[in-house]
Order: structure tokens, then C-alpha cells, then sequence
């Protein structure tokens, strides 16, 4: 199943294209598209579309990265967002990149008075894109997904696959919608049959608001609903804000599907519906309630609509050692190891703000796109820490010091972590 | 199997009573034909000790639970979804 990559590649450019002519119109000349080789250490990425607010808040984060004894270890994060199986083929077959490229500007290039925030645009740098012009390869390439999900084989020896934070997937409905759940059935009818179906109040094509076929949003689902991601029924709509878009006409009839982190973003003007699995008793959303953001029910197997990001870099094939080694410091942030030098901000602050699931939180575990859970035990357990971020009101953990132990567990980062 | 079978009693008899969806509170308001346990109450239906995939999504906890009587017109009557068209 190897996707069209001509067209998300075209419809990528376009995108780019538009955006760097927008921001051409705004941004002072200083922060106008440079040439990306002239930024500290650039890495090259192609991430899913769902990965944008991690992009963001990690790209910022590492631009102004310092290492323990205070001196400057920048990185630039630069990448271009398309489809998880796009982006797989991307690193496999060295697909270059050209063209204009987004990154985040560090402290001392924000504009005075107004420094740059998540939830404003990235900045664009340039590759030149002539027709003898190579392009840049791809340093880093995610998947939302599995990989085998978009392709059986696996990758070539010069690629290593690396599991980083979980991401959950939703369905949406518009903010007045009076539902407030579906279950698997009504999912497959849903989305398998379309009108034919006859799940109301979900009965309108026009209405189904969901992804291409090389999108780990509409696979993801696809699985999880034993559908063909041939045969999903709704509207294939390149990005995530298309899908936002279409939900936001407000029509009670639409229903769409998200990635978790851009559902999150945008709760104001949508919902999500509590899912029953098959086999499942009760439905339930990803969080332990509909307001909250702590995914409890991801991380504990009582939602299970989630998938692995998976972080592709590049090795040599002989000794297995990475060709960039900060490459290889940027997957290793995201996973969760432990990296020298140590970054000089928390990475598991950064994942919790973009509504990922860090592998260090997770209780349950699976080993193919929308296969079965099983229970796991992280080797150590962060659980006490992410609520601390994602539930401050709510996590039952104690809190610890050097002078006040655990009266059970291991004491870090201030809290008292199971193990 | 005697917990599962005290929940598909339960749920007979709630389905009976009730219309479409009911939400068990949380930070939500218990519903007073809903039955099921408010916040930070274990759940009668549920695993305590889960081990196996129908286990874990069926363990108890203290999250919001919603549940729902549907009855999608094309399903078998053995409750399993039929192919799908053209398949």
C-alpha cells in the first residue's frame, strides 16, 4: 500500500507556499526565509501533521537549549508536516527536501515586545529547490502509527525505528451536538457503510469529516474498526485543520476524526464522544472525564484508540551508529532516555503540554496498529509526574524530597513514583 | 464470570429503564436512573486484578463511564457487524 505521494507532496508545497507568502507580509525582514544550513545545527524533519504543537514547543525549547555547565547547545528543529506513511517513504528511499521549511526562532530572534508562543506560526527557511539542486535529506522522519500499518516491509538497514510518546485518536463532534458517545458497531456502520448505515444522527456523507489513506489519523481508526482504509466513507481531506474546519460549520450531523492533541487545542468549539471498544462494557473518553486532560483512560487500557509515534533516524548500516548524533540526541529527547548532555528543560514538561502520552506513564501496551492491549510496566515509572502536569488537582501522589522519603516507591522528580 | 454476569444484569435492567446515552459521573453529576458508582467509587461490574485484553478494558476505575443502549439496525442478530458492502 504505498501511498500517493505526489499528491500530499503537492499539497504539502502548496500549503508552504501559502504560509510563506503570509508571513512574508508580517514578520519583519530579519525573520524573513533564510537558508535553513545557515541556522545552529539544523535537523531535518518530516512529521505528521498531528506532531506540529510538539515541533513548536520542543523547537523552541532546544533553539535556546544550554547544557549543564551553561554554555549554548542549540539545535534547530526544521521541518515540513505530511502523512505518517508519507513520511516513512521519505527516509527509506531518501527522498530530499526543498523548498521552504518551517522552524522556531530562539529567544534572542523574537521581535520586541512580542515573543514568539505556541500558538503562533513557525518561521520558514529555504532549501534551494531548483531542478539540479539535491535538496537536503531527511535526518528524522515520524510516524503517528505503526509503521506496518502503511507498509509491510520493514526498514532498510540504514534506518532505526525508535517508539516515542503514545497518541491518542477521537472522534468529534460539533460543541452543540447532543451526543455524547458510539460504540465500535455504531463506528463500523458509521464508517464502513456511510448513509447506508443508518446511525443517526450520522447519516450524511457530506458530514464525515475524515483523512487520506496515508494519514495515521484515518489508519489508525481504520484498524481499530477492522475497516479497509480504502473503503472509510466521508470526506478525504488533506489536514487536520480541514477537519476542524468542517466540524466547526457546526452541523449536527458531522462527526470527524482527530488526533488527540488537536482535538485538545480545540475544545471550545467541538467534543469528543466517549468510545466503546468491542467487547467493552461502557464507553469512555481518553481522559477520566470529558473536561479533564490527563488521559487516564489511555494510559490504563480503558480507551484504546491510541497509537505509538514512532521516530525514524538515520545509521550506518555496518556499526549501527547514528550519521547524525544530534539526530539521534532529538529521537532520544522524544522517546524519554536519558541523553548527554542533559537538555536544559524538561522534555517530559513538553510532551504533557502537546497532549502526548510519554512511554514512561503508560500501563498497557500493544504490539500492532489497533491490536490487543496487554498490561506493561515502564522500567521507570513517570505516572506520579506527567499527572503533575496533566492533573495537578487531581494525582493522589505524594510528594518527596531528599530529607521526606517514600513510605512506599521511589522518590523522584518530587514524587513518590510507584517504581 | 460472576462479576461479568452481575454487569450484563445490571445493564439488562438499566437498558429496560433508561433511553440513549447516561454518563457516570466523574466530575459530572450522577444521574439518578444511570446506577452506576459516582467518582472514586469502584465499579461493581469490573475487574479488579485485570490481566487479559477484556480484562483491562473492563478493569474498574474511577473514570467517567458512558453507557449506551444501542441497537444499530444492520447488525447480526448473533450482535456481530456483517461485512462490508462489496467485501
Amino acid at each position: 500500500m504505498r501511498p500517493p505521494r505526489s499528491i500530499d507532496s503537492t499539497s504539502s508545497m502548496r500549503l508552504a507556499s501559502l504560509l510563506a507568502l503570509t508571513l512574508a507580509t508580517v514578520l519583519p525582514a530579519h525573520a524573513r526565509a533564510a537558508p535553513c544550513k545557515d541556522l545552529p545545527n539544523p535537523i531535518y524533519l518530516q512529521v505528521g501533521d498531528t506532531q506540529q504543537n510538539l515541533m513548536k514547543r520542543l523547537g523552541r525549547a532546544l533553539r535556546d537549549n544550554k547544557r549543564p555547565d551553561g554554555s549554548a547547545n542549540p539545535i534547530t528543529l526544521v521541518f515540513v508536516l505530511n502523512g505518517s506513511c508519507t513520511n516513512i517513504t521519505a527516509i527509506y528511499a531518501k527522498v530530499p527536501l526543498k523548498g521552504n521549511l518551517f522552524y522556531i526562532p530562539s529567544i534572542a530572534e523574537d521581535v520586541a515586545g512580542a515573543p514568539w508562543k505556541p500558538s503562533d506560526a513557525p518561521l520558514t527557511c529555504t532549501v534551494p529547490d531548483g531542478a539540479t539542486d539535491p535538496g537536503v535529506e531527511v535526518d528524522i522522519a515520524n510516524s503517528a502509527l505503526f509503521n506496518s500499518a502503511c507498509r509491510d516491509d520493514g526498514p532498510p538497514a540504514t534506518v532505526q525505528l525508535t517508539q516515542g510518546p503514545v497518541q491518542a485518536y477521537v472522534l468529534a463532534v460539533p460543541i452543540a451536538s447532543s451526543q455524547t458517545a458510539i460504540t465500535f458497531e455504531e463506528a463500523y456502520f458509521v464508517f464502513g457503510f456511510g448513509a447506508a448505515g443508518m446511525i443517526a444522527p450520522w447519516i450524511d456523507e457530506a458530514q464525515l469529516w475524515v483523512r487520506k489513506v496515508t494519514k495515521s489519523t484515518l489508519l489508525a481508526w481504520a484498524r481499530n474498526l477492522s475497516i479497509p482504509a480504502d473503503k472509510f466513507k466521508g470526506q478525504k481531506l488533506e489536514a487536520s485543520t480541514d477537519v476542524v474546519n468542517g466540524l466547526n460549520l457546526g452541523n449536527p450531523a458531522a462527526i470527524g476524526i482527530l488526533g488527540a492533541e488537536v482535538y485538545d487545542a480545540n475544545r471550545t468549539t467541538m467534543k469528543s464522544l466517549a468510545y466503546r471498544a468491542k467487547g467493552q462494557y461502557a464507553a469512555y473518553y481518553p481522559d477520566s472525564s470529558s473536561s479533564a486532560r490527563d488521559k487516564q483512560n489511555v494510559r490504563d487500557g480503558h480507551y484504546t484508540v491510541w497509537s505509538p509515534t514512532i521516530w525514524m533516524d538515520r545509521i550506518d548500516a555496518t556499526t549501527g551508529a547514528p550519521t547524525k548524533v544530534d539526530a539521534r540526541y532529538v529521537v532520544d529527547l522524544i522517546a524519554g532516555k536519558t541523553v548527554t548532555p542533559a537538555p536544559s528543560f524538561s522534555m517530559i514538561d513538553v510532551i504533557a503540554a502537546v497532549g502526548l502520552v510519554p512511554d514512561c506513564a503508560m500501563r498497557v501496551n500493544r504490539a500492532v496498529e489497533g491490536g490487543p492491549l496487554t498490561l506493561y510496566r515502564p522500567t521507570e515509572s513517570c505516572t506520579c509526574k506527567y499527572e503533575s502536569l496533566a492533573a495537578p488537582t487531581a494525582t493522589a501522589c505524594a510528594a518527596c524530597s531528599a530529607t521526606m522519603g517514600c513510605a512506599t516507591g521511589v522518590c523522584r522528580n518530587g514524587l513518590c513514583e510507584d517504581h | 464470570m460472576m462479576l461479568r454476569a452481575m454487569f450484563v444484569v445490571l445493564s439488562l435492567a438499566l437498558a429496560a429503564a433508561c433511553g440513549d446515552s447516561r454518563v457516570a459521573a466523574g466530575d459530572a453529576p450522577p444521574q439518578p436512573d444511570a446506577g452506576p458508582p459516582d467518582a472514586g467509587m469502584p465499579d461493581a461490574a469490573c475487574f479488579t486484578n485485570p490481566q487479559t485484553y477484556n480484562e483491562i478494558i473492563n478493569a474498574c476505575t474511577t473514570a467517567v463511564k458512558v453507557f449506551k443502549d444501542s441497537h444499530p439496525a444492520l447488525l447480526n442478530p448473533d450482535g456481530t457487524v456483517p461485512p462490508l458492502p462489496g467485501s
